[in-house]
């Protein structure tokens, strides 16, 4: 009760500071990255370790695993056929291993879905499922979603049964944007073909990049002998050889220009696009925009956009609003013990679990007996006799 | 600490603060003596035979009720606290395992079965509800937050892998609602157990694996290993005159292989023995200097935890009781003659006279802690004074081609005078469609020529499609040193081709049987539950050639495309003879223009003519 009346008394005061706060700059307010191998099967181990050096690179740089969303359709660290148990290596050095001891990954096998991602981007999910598996994303937050799979022109293919196009990504980014929940993003597509996904694009605030033309293949990088396969894709790997090299830490002033200016087309075998178009400002403004922005962690930052004064006034009022509706429930309760109980009960119907389940029918098993067994062969006998002599002496009356 | 403070009571004067402070230091030890028994870990080794070694590690922790219900968590973890009272679940069991144990090799199984699950994932819960549709509502709630919290798609056990099992499963905690409790029970028999699934798992303990025996937890080890298992369990405890507690048990088991959790992480690799190394069998006919046929290894290498586990244990976890036997986290069962060198860090404690023989140390926190076993002959299994499974099942499938096949479970009662009264609990997707007017019982090999029902009961609930699955339970009775046979036919459901998995050729998982041994006693002569579980089983389904769509749309269109064509053809043109067809004004131009030039020619040489 006091507590509250201090905030209603500090109230004014922020409302009065409110008018002379004038820090505007555009800044985030958080850092989400959602990593996407797109599949199954051991041989294609590339694409899961493409992912996962993505997701150690951007937990270096200090992006915490509830705001990482891993999806890996395959299990390659304790693959039978993978002969070093638990570990995933993205080069043949096998200096450091991807899967580590500490990991999270939020979707897996065949949880690993068009329809599952579209949802996780748009955030429309039942009733039930886990923050550990939402991107609860707000208009303050930056994105990176990058994408590792097999392609061709302007789709993806999931787990080898389905594939998403790149007007799906493109309305899937737009109703992001309608519902803010993002800030700006970077999206990055390692496959045959990248650069016609992000052709249909028109949400604001979108940087995408992608490792090849249209008509062109993505390449892997090498394969390590003792794992029998390619353990990482070209363009992956030089985006990875930058990060790691120039990007050391979250102080680091590297700019997606310097990113995208790093690319080599004789290294990587075939030539990487980029588009600006969407982003305010354009060219220039991408340019500027430090990789940590996107890749790294950004932690206690006050936002104020232009307009900040009336947002935070509005804030501020709502805050008020919702001070005096707990001093009028404090008075209630003091007053009326069973006004309060009412409130109570109706806040719990409120926080009931409502997840929808089929009326389907949950019944018991039935305990079998032997009688029943013979009662019923005897029945079906009688009926049969019955219907034989229906059928012999029906024959008989007719005549 | 306890000392620490008699000894400040002992210094203190006057004869009042003496008073004071020994009643302080008393309610102190009371409040530590309480703490510290709401958690409790412990690791024990087992040497097994063929240069194999059982781990068990076993983390318990404490809650009072009143505590938990209003979520004030200390050792319970507040993460799986809240899920657990969101969905208003009272007992839950879940476990994640990989690998086959091996009987024959490795005798009984840890803990009678109790802590195992079946290959993939198993979870069990009782569920407070009003009814079945509210109890399926929750159960979901569930998995859904399970399935969150464990990184595993438990979230995939919905009504059609969820059975309600009516003898196999017995609460293990004391309930006061028992009416209103719902027991439902689900698997995911393909599910992949990694680290992943390992680093919540430590992330439940207090210590976090960080110190205790818990750091010796290593993904890359205990996935290397011949089988796991690991489990979380979670119930109330009411004993007769105390508050009533919350526990929550979390075991991991495995059988590491020795020889092969040495190898050095970065080069796991086997070579091949140098022939000079090899032992070979002399007793073989074709023995000779080129040709040996090698022995098993004669001898178990030596080991020490760091070998096995990749690391020494990092101190005791101080959460854990500092006196009495349960402070002995780490125990290693081998016979008193067995040398072990010890290192620093831990009080060695040998058991008594009368016990299975076993060492025990104390560990110290922040102390390291390891032991050098040295090489050993390898010892059989009853030089290792393993103990014998009651009954073993073995589940296989019979038949073939696409359409039927058959289900064959073999059990083996090696006891030469008691029979044993078994719960065999099946739980098969809906795809598969077992015939019940099939199910037979044989006897097909005794040692004991008498009349015997063994069927004694059977709990049935039959499939839906896509809404449930066949639930069979079976109470048997296998008479003394006797296989008997139980066989069933079935049927494979065709899906849609929507309903198939990305790898549908690979096939689709059934779920392992699960046997309760019944009417079985512990030493104090209380009931126990002994289990033990089947593998999996890999049913095929017809699986249709997945790009045929494409193919059929492909050539349906080509065919359409030539029918319409040539109909079309046929339809709108009109047929007539070649004089019939009417000029057009082309070539009536052309006629026209000829015939005025060989009419103006005509002229021009008329006139010429005329001229001569």
């Amino acid at each position: 009760m006091y507590f509250l009346n201090l905030i209603s008394g500090i109230l004014p005061f922020l409302l009065t500071l409110a008018f002379y706060n004038v820090q505007t700059h555009a800044a985030h307010t958080s850092n989400w990255a959602v990593l996407v191998s797109t599949s199954r099967f051991w041989f294609n181990y590339r694409h899961l370790s493409n992912t996962l050096s993505l997701y150690r690179t951007v937990k270096r740089l200090g992006i915490p695993d509830s705001q990482i969303l891993l999806l890996l359709p395959d299990d390659m660290a304790c693959n039978p056929r993978n002969a070093f148990p638990g570990t995933v290596y993205s080069n043949a050095d096998r200096h450091m291993d991807l899967y580590g001891t500490n990991i999270e990954v939020d979707y897996r096998g065949y949880e690993v879905t068009v329809e599952n991602f579209i949802r996780l981007l748009t955030d429309r999910w039942e009733e039930g499922v886990p923050a550990s598996k939402r991107l609860l994303t707000d208009e303050g937050s930056n994105i990176l979603i990058y994408m590792t799979g097999h392609g061709g022109n302007e789709f993806l293919k999931f787990q080898d049964s389905e594939e998403i196009s790149s007007w799906d990504l493109a309305d899937a980014f737009s109703q992001m944007r309608e519902k803010g929940r993002y800030n700006e993003m970077l999206f990055m597509i390692d496959t045959c073909q990248a650069n016609t996904l992000f052709r249909q694009f028109y949400a604001d605030g979108v940087i995408a990049t992608g490792s090849s033309e249209e008509d062109e293949s993505s390449y892997s990088h090498h394969a390590d002998n003792d794992v029998g396969v390619a353990v990482i894709d070209r363009w992956t790997y030089y985006v990875l050889e930058f990060l790691e090299k120039e990007v050391t830490g979250l102080n680091s002033d590297k700019t997606l220009g310097d990113l995208f200016d790093s690319y080599d087309v004789e290294k990587i075998h075939s030539r990487p696009g980029v588009r600006w178009d969407l982003f305010p400002g354009g060219e220039e403004a991408g340019r500027s925009r430090r990789v940590v922005d996107f890749f790294g962690n950004v932690q206690g930052v006050e936002v104020q956009s232009g307009n900040a004064r009336e947002e935070l006034q509005k804030d501020l009022e709502g805050l008020m609003r919702l001070v005096e509706e707990y001093q009028e429930f404090a008075a209630a309760q003091e007053k009326n013990q069973t006004l309060m109980d009412e409130v109570m009960v109706q806040r719990g119907a409120g926080e009931k679990a409502q997840v929808q389940v089929q009326d389907g029918k949950m019944t018991s098993s039935v305990r079998l007996k032997k009688d029943a067994f013979s009662s019923r062969q005897v029945a079906g006998a009688v009926v049969l006799a019955g219907l034989a002599s229906l059928w012999y002496f029906g024959s008989k009356i007719m005549v | 600490m306890c000392s620490l403070l008699q000894q400040v009571a002992q210094g203190a004067s006057k004869h009042n603060a003496m008073m004071f402070l020994t009643f302080l230091y008393l309610a102190a030890c009371l409040v530590l003596t309480t703490l510290a028994t709401d958690y409790f870990e412990r690791l024990d080794l087992t040497p097994l035979p063929l240069g194999s070694l059982l781990a068990s590690f076993e983390f318990r922790s404490n809650e009072t009720l009143s505590a938990y219900n209003s979520q004030n968590f200390r050792y319970f973890p507040r993460s799986l606290g809240q899920v657990l009272q969101h969905a208003d679940t009272k007992e839950l069991h879940l476990r994640f395992s990989t690998g086959r144990w091996d009987t024959e090799t490795w005798g009984a199984r840890p803990w009678d079965g109790t802590k195992e699950g079946g290959t993939g994932v198993e979870l069990w819960a009782w569920i407070n509800a009003e009814n079945e549709k509210e109890a399926m509502r929750k159960w979901i709630t569930l998995n859904q937050g399970l399935s969150g919290l464990f990184c595993a798609s438990l979230n995939f056990i919905d009504e059609t892998r969820t059975t309600k099992p009516v003898l196999s499963f017995q609460p293990a905690g004391t309930h006061t609602q028992n009416g209103s409790l719902h027991l439902l029970h689900g698997v995911l028999p393909g599910e992949v157990v990694c680290t992943e699934n390992l680093t919540p798992f430590l992330k439940l303990l207090p210590c976090k694996g960080k110190a205790g025996v818990a750091s010796l937890l290593d993904g890359h080890k205990i996935f290397d290993a011949s089988w796991q298992s690991m489990s979380v369990d979670v119930r109330p405890r009411c004993l007769t005159g105390q508050e009533c507690l919350v526990e929550i048990a979390q075991t991991i088991d495995m059988v590491l292989n020795i020889a092969r959790a040495k190898r050095p992480r970065g080069d796991p690799i086997p070579r091949p023995v140098q022939p000079h190394e090899l032992i070979c069998d002399e007793t073989k006919s074709y023995h000779n200097h080129e040709t040996c046929y090698p022995v098993d290894a004669l001898e178990t290498p030596e080991w020490s935890l760091n070998d096995v586990f990749g690391r020494p244990v990092a101190g005791a976890c101080p959460l854990c009781d500092e006196e009495g036997p349960e402070a002995k986290s780490l125990c290693l069962h081998v016979p008193h003659s067995q040398g072990v060198w010890i290192g620093a860090g831990g009080f060695e404690v040998r058991s008594g006279p009368g016990e299975r023989e076993k060492r025990c140390w104390q560990l110290v926190p922040g102390e390291r802690f390891d032991f050098d076993m040295p090489k050993t002959s390898v010892r059989t299994h009853a030089q290792l004074d393993l103990t014998d499974e009651l009954i073993t099942a073995e589940r296989t499938m019979t038949g073939h081609g696409a359409a039927k096949g058959g289900m064959r479970t073999v059990f083996t009662n090696p006891s030469s005078k008691d029979p044993v009264d078994i719960v065999v609990f099946e739980s098969l997707p809906w795809f598969l469609r077992p015939f019940m007017h099939t199910l037979k019982a044989q006897i097909t090999d005794t040692g004991f020529p008498s009349e015997w029902e063994v069927i004694k009961d059977v709990y049935y609930r039959p499939a839906v499609d896509r809404k449930r699955g066949t639930q069979i339970e079976m109470v048997l009775s296998i008479p003394p040193s006797s296989t008997v046979m139980v066989t069933y036919d079935f049927e494979k459901a065709i899906l849609r081709y929507t309903e198939y998995p990305p790898d549908a050729n690979r096939g689709f998982i059934v779920a392992p049987a699960v046997v309760r041994i019944l009417n079985q006693v512990d030493a104090t002569g209380n009931a126990k539950a002994i289990y033990i579980r089947t593998t999996s089983l890999l049913l095929s389904l017809p699986t249709p050639d997945f790009s045929m769509p494409y193919n059929v749309i492909i050539l349906t269109s080509t065919v359409m495309a030539l029918a319409f064509g040539s109909i079309f053809n046929i339809l709108i043109r009109r047929f007539v003879a070649f004089d019939e067809v009417p000029e057009n004004k082309l070539s009536k131009i052309v006629k026209t223009s000829r015939f005025r030039i060989a009419l103006l020619k005509e002229r021009i040489m008329g006139k010429a003519g005329k001229k001569e």
